[in-house]
């Protein structure tokens, strides 16, 4: 049995602490989160203790793994100190803000000897699976054009720290991110990027992020990359990607879901319609639960993490120099 | 009114003789087509006459106009013939090969006084107008950027030989999305950075590519200009819009008014397309502008704009950077 704390009690946190629910060889003994109410919430589904203060769940000597669910700027931070502390760490994507601190939080994981993994969640998402197993299975021929999309409301609508790229790093890399780890581990190394957006025009935390990003591989497939933040908090959250390769083409859309739930809400008098999306999963594929389990496994049995920190770390460069690449306005190639 | 077929190299000819057909008090002077086989069968499938030489079309006083559908590079001398015989000239896309054919071809129709439109029947989509009037009110606030597709399927023939075509997929699929995106914004482009590639079929000139544009009024673009669909798709291609402004976003699909077939025939689905016909709405509006002496609805300027985009997608590749006006 492994015993969890988690520090971050907020939207993903909420999340990955459902998830341990279907997970029996877990137990989460531990939630931390400045916002006394939240870790308590959180903690309550498993009886598990809430602090205010994160050190004091790194510190606890019965804790085997850190679940790292604090906003981007705090990533590199707790996952150091969580390695020191020789606990196991699976860290929110993306991993760090900036490369520096990336090598810094591999560094400290290997000296450790510590497991380290970030949560590139869309890896165990089942259609991006699916995806690939299309491709493997020559389907659609070579993969050659792909195209992504990703996003829908500004999250800085419901945390306001979404909206600073000093905080988040913005949408390319916060939630591109996703999509560019995907498309590298199956696609293999970048070699050139080219990104327009609105990164150095905004002003406000709320102005929408609205990027396009043009990517070629080294093995010569083209890639176009959308990285919306421009909804607001009605707008429906969605991905999509599509490849099209040298026998025919494969396309996946959440937006087609097998559930839409239109519920009347009495708001401020006047009747609103809320339309929840569902896709619903069972825990055995259900990607984050997924995510959980395997990086679990990898802990118990000693063995690799599904996702390499170097992945990881490599992501965020390809993110970083898209930004770079609208910048300066050229196409860039991505150096390590 | 009379008006002529000049060439039936681009398939579009089929659908403009059928719409042509619909349109009232226009009768069908015919099809000039060298291609004796290819022209004759046009003639009888549409019940029309034969021409092996063009030139019998435009010597007929009582022709006033012409639609020409052929391959690309052959545009400015049938335009340029047409408008010596003083016919009004309507032109598939895109307009020419070379700015400077293009810029023949609008001087040949001033000087002889006939109208010169470029065939782009998007604009005449409802869905399309649509777009264009919810931007126009303001609705979706500043425009910040773009991502639009053209996608299509893998025409051959003549499309893949650079000499007539003056390349693949750029020069086919660029202009209809970036005559939208001028026509709404009055702006031209201002910088183009594209990457392209033969990355899917045996053929000479490309058949995928990217595109990023900047306009002068700072909206940002990305156009996907790619033959990528399969010939299993169930449609030939599309023309779609996602756009995201300060107040709204907005997404559309210019073909989306279709049901799905599935047919053992084909043994794969297929769109049943059920929206206005945009080619006999643009055609009605090329003879009533003939009729009324109004302006072209598509001048040749906006062909010629439509086309430097293109070129400088070409340049920007052939340079690996981003090419500014
Ligand atoms: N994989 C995914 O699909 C996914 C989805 C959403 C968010 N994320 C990532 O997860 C991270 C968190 O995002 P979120 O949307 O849950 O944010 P959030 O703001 O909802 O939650 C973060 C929580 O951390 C708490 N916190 C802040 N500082 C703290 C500190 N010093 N000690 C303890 N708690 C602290 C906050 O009070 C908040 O409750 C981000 O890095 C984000 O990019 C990933």
């Amino acid at each position: 049995m492994l015993r969890v704390g988690i520090i971050g009690a907020g939207g993903i946190g909420t999340v990955h602490a459902n998830c341990y629910k279907s997970i029996p060889n877990a137990k989460v003994i531990a939630v931390a989160d400045i916002i006394p109410e939240r870790s308590k919430k959180l903690a309550s589904i498993f009886g598990a203790d809430f602090y205010e203060n994160a050190d004091d769940v790194i510190k606890r000597k019965d804790i085997d793994v850190i679940n790292i669910c604090v906003p981007t700027y705090l990533h590199s931070e707790f996952v150091i100190k969580a390695s020191n502390a020789k606990k196991h760490v699976l860290c929110e994507k993306p991993m760090a803000l900036n490369y520096e601190d990336g090598i810094k939080m591999i560094e400290a994981a290997s000296k450790n000897k510590v497991k380290f993994m970030i949560a590139h969640v869309l890896r165990f998402f089942p259609e991006y699976m699916k995806a690939r197993e299309v491709i493997n299975a020559g389907s659609v021929g070579l993969p050659k054009m792909v195209r992504t999309y990703r996003g829908g409301p500004n999250p800085a609508i419901v945390r306001e720290w979404y909206g600073y790229h000093d905080k988040s790093g913005g949408s390319i890399q916060d939630s591109l991110i996703h999509d560019i780890d995907f498309l590298a581990w199956t696609f293999g190394p970048v070699k050139e990027v080219y990104a327009r957006g609105n990164v150095f025009k905004r002003k406000e935390p709320f102005d929408p992020e609205y990027d396009l990003v043009m990517m070629e591989f080294e093995n010569g497939v083209i890639a176009h990359l959308v990285s919306d933040w421009s909804g607001n908090q009605k707008t429906q959250f969605g991905a999509k990607i599509e490849i099209a390769g040298t026998k025919g083409l494969v396309e996946f859309n959440s937006f087609n879901i097998p559930l839409k739930l239109n519920l009347f809400e009495e708001n401020k008098g006047k009747a609103e319609s809320v339309s929840i999306p569902e896709s619903p999963l069972s825990p055995d594929i259900e990607p984050y639960t997924r995510e959980i389990r395997e990086f679990l496994e990898s802990v118990e049995k000693d063995s690799q993490i599904p996702v390499p920190a170097h992945d990881a770390l490599y992501a965020l460069k390809v993110a970083l120099t898209c930004i770079e690449s609208m910048r300066v306005n050229k196409p860039l190639e991505v150096k390590l | 009114m009379k008006i002529g077929i000049l060439s039936c190299d681009h398939m579009h000819a089929e659908s403009y003789v059928e719409s042509l057909k619909r349109i009232e008090k226009v009768e069908i002077a015919g099809i000039g087509e060298e291609n004796e086989k290819r022209g004759k069968d046009f003639a009888q499938r549409h019940g029309i006459k034969y021409f092996k030489d063009y030139e019998d079309i435009l010597s007929d006083k009582s022709v006033d106009a012409v639609v020409i559908c052929s391959a690309n590079a052959k545009h400015a001398k049938m335009t340029i013939d047409s408008a010596r015989a003083k016919k009004h000239v309507i032109v598939e896309k895109p307009i020419a090969t070379t700015i400077e054919d293009a810029q023949r071809m609008i001087d040949a129709c001033r000087e002889n006084k006939v109208k010169l439109m470029v065939s782009f029947p998007v604009r005449y989509a409802p869905p399309i107008k649509r777009m264009k009037e919810i931007i126009d009110d303001g609705k979706l606030g500043e425009i910040i950027g773009i991502s639009a597709t053209n996608h299509g399927t893998m025409p051959g023939g003549w499309f893949t030989d650079k000499a007539l075509s003056g390349g693949g997929s750029i020069i086919d699929h660029t202009v209809h999305v970036v005559d939208i995106l001028r026509w709404i914004f009055k702006s031209e482009v201002k910088e183009v950075y594209a990457k392209m590639g033969t990355l899917i079929h045996d053929i000479p000139v490309e058949d995928c590519a990217i595109i990023s544009m900047k306009f002068e009024n700072e909206v940002f673009a990305t156009l996907d200009a790619s033959w990528s669909r399969p010939k299993s798709f169930p449609t030939w291609g599309d023309v779609t819009f996602e756009i995201a402004g300060t107040k709204g976003s907005m997404n559309v699909d210019a073909f989306a008014q279709h049901g799905i077939m599935y047919s053992d025939d084909i043994e794969h689905s297929k769109y049943a397309y059920w929206g206005d016909d945009m080619d006999y709405l643009m055609l009605k509006d090329f003879v009533k502008c003939i009729e009324d002496d109004l302006r072209e609805p598509v001048t040749g300027k906006d062909g010629l704009e439509a086309l430097r985009v293109a070129l400088m997608a070409y340049e920007s590749v052939k340079k690996d950077k981003v090419i500014k006006v």
